[in-house]
């Protein structure tokens, strides 16, 4: 199933490459929150990969945490990889959706803020897997379903306003609850999710839309409109925007929902439960107590 | 470590399998391509970057 255009997601992100300086704060907290999580690992991950690289702001956001000997960046947009490569680390050009990477390579991959743009992304998981080594860590941060609430509903009150029907406009994100179930379904383990709201301050909605296009980010849609929008509709949504979520100091807020995944490849001595019934001591002995009945469960229902 | 600027970083060519049959590639030195056969395409690799896209890559025609 093709959702999102990928040929014209590199085109935007070739595009956004060419913008240099700061880089664009979201980015930048979510890459400091990714590496922060290396600070509670116990051992290191000397081959890493950063998987949707963009400009290569996550290697620098590291400052040595995680114990990486080598970082590999990979992005699918050539431009954005040159800039990356100027770190002078290893740099490739690659689909997430189609990896060039062999199996067991990695202790650790990273990807920050870009599986959002995948159209098989249980398909993704399962590569990313297996070029991870047993006992492999990925860190992962991606848009949640939260994300840009705010401008979806803006964008679908304007379009019936001004045009009578709506087009796609915003990508679909994660729920947070399908997210453990995608990486089980890829063979990680010990699966974890958990999300952050940040919530962005814009003068007004126009801005926030020339923000998201100077990071690449603007409508790669696969059924999105190809015609140009009128500039009516992009008014009519900025008021809308503005109206309904706008705060007291005229400024609006962008609320991005960022869901972290943390999931391991698989090794024999990794944590798992035990088998029912393969206990060998009381759980009132361990906890010096006396051992209380909790009814008899299997007890034949009585006849009536 | 000393590295070539031109030249693709040798850690990369032995992580690298073509992105379609997940097997190994040529590195054709002179060419600056990594080939697979099994696909039958040449992958670039431009100023040491490998272009991992099968969009991008040369169709082999022997």
């Amino acid at each position: 199933m093709t959702i999102f255009d990928r040929c014209l997601l590199r085109q935007r992100r070739d595009r956004a490459a060419r913008h240099t300086g700061a880089i664009p704060s979201l980015f930048a907290e979510t890459n400091e929150r990714l590496a922060e999580r290396l600070e509670d690992m116990a051992r290191g991950f000397p081959q890493a990969l950063d998987l949707g690289c963009r400009d290569g702001a996550l290697a620098s956001a590291l400052r040595g945490r995680g114990g990486i000997d080598s970082l590999v960046q990979c992005d699918l947009s050539p431009s954005m990889a040159r800039r990356a490569a100027e770190t002078g680390r290893p740099t490739l050009v690659a689909d997430e959706e189609a990896l060039p990477l062999a199996e067991h390579t990695f202790d650790l991959v990273f990807s920050s803020l870009a599986l959002h743009w995948v159209n098989d992304l249980p398909g993704s998981l399962l590569q990313i897997r297996r070029c991870l080594r047993p006992d492999g860590l990925f860190l992962c941060a991606m848009f949640g379903g939260g994300t840009l609430h705010e401008l979806r509903t803006a964008w679908l009150q304007a379009e019936l306003d001004v045009e009578g029907g709506a087009s796609p406009r915003i990508s679909p994100f994660v729920d947070i609850r399908d997210a453990g179930n995608l990486l089980q379904r890829a063979g990680f383990a010990l699966p974890v999710a958990d999300a952050d709201t940040l919530s962005v301050s814009y003068p007004d909605a126009l801005t926030l839309m020339r923000d998201l296009r100077t990071m690449g980010e603007s409508n790669a849609l696969h059924e999105r409109r190809r015609t140009p929008t009128r500039r009516e509709t992009f008014l009519r949504a900025a008021a809308v925007y503005a109206e309904r979520f706008g705060r007291a100091d005229g400024s609006v807020p962008a609320t991005f929902e960022i869901v972290y995944l943390t999931a391991w490849a698989p090794h024999p001595d990794q944590q798992r439960p035990l088998a029912p019934g393969s206990a060998r001591g009381r759980l009132a002995d361990v906890l010096d107590s006396p051992e209380v009945s909790a009814g008899d469960a299997a007890a034949p229902k009585p006849r009536r | 470590m000393t590295e070539e600027k031109s030249g693709v970083d040798p850690r990369l060519l032995e992580i690298l399998v073509c992105p379609l049959t997940k097997e190994p590639l040529e590195y054709d030195a002179q060419a600056q391509e990594l080939i697979s056969r099994k696909a039958r395409l040449a992958f670039p690799i431009r100023d040491g970057i490998p272009i991992m896209l099968a969009d991008e890559a040369r169709q082999l025609d022997d």
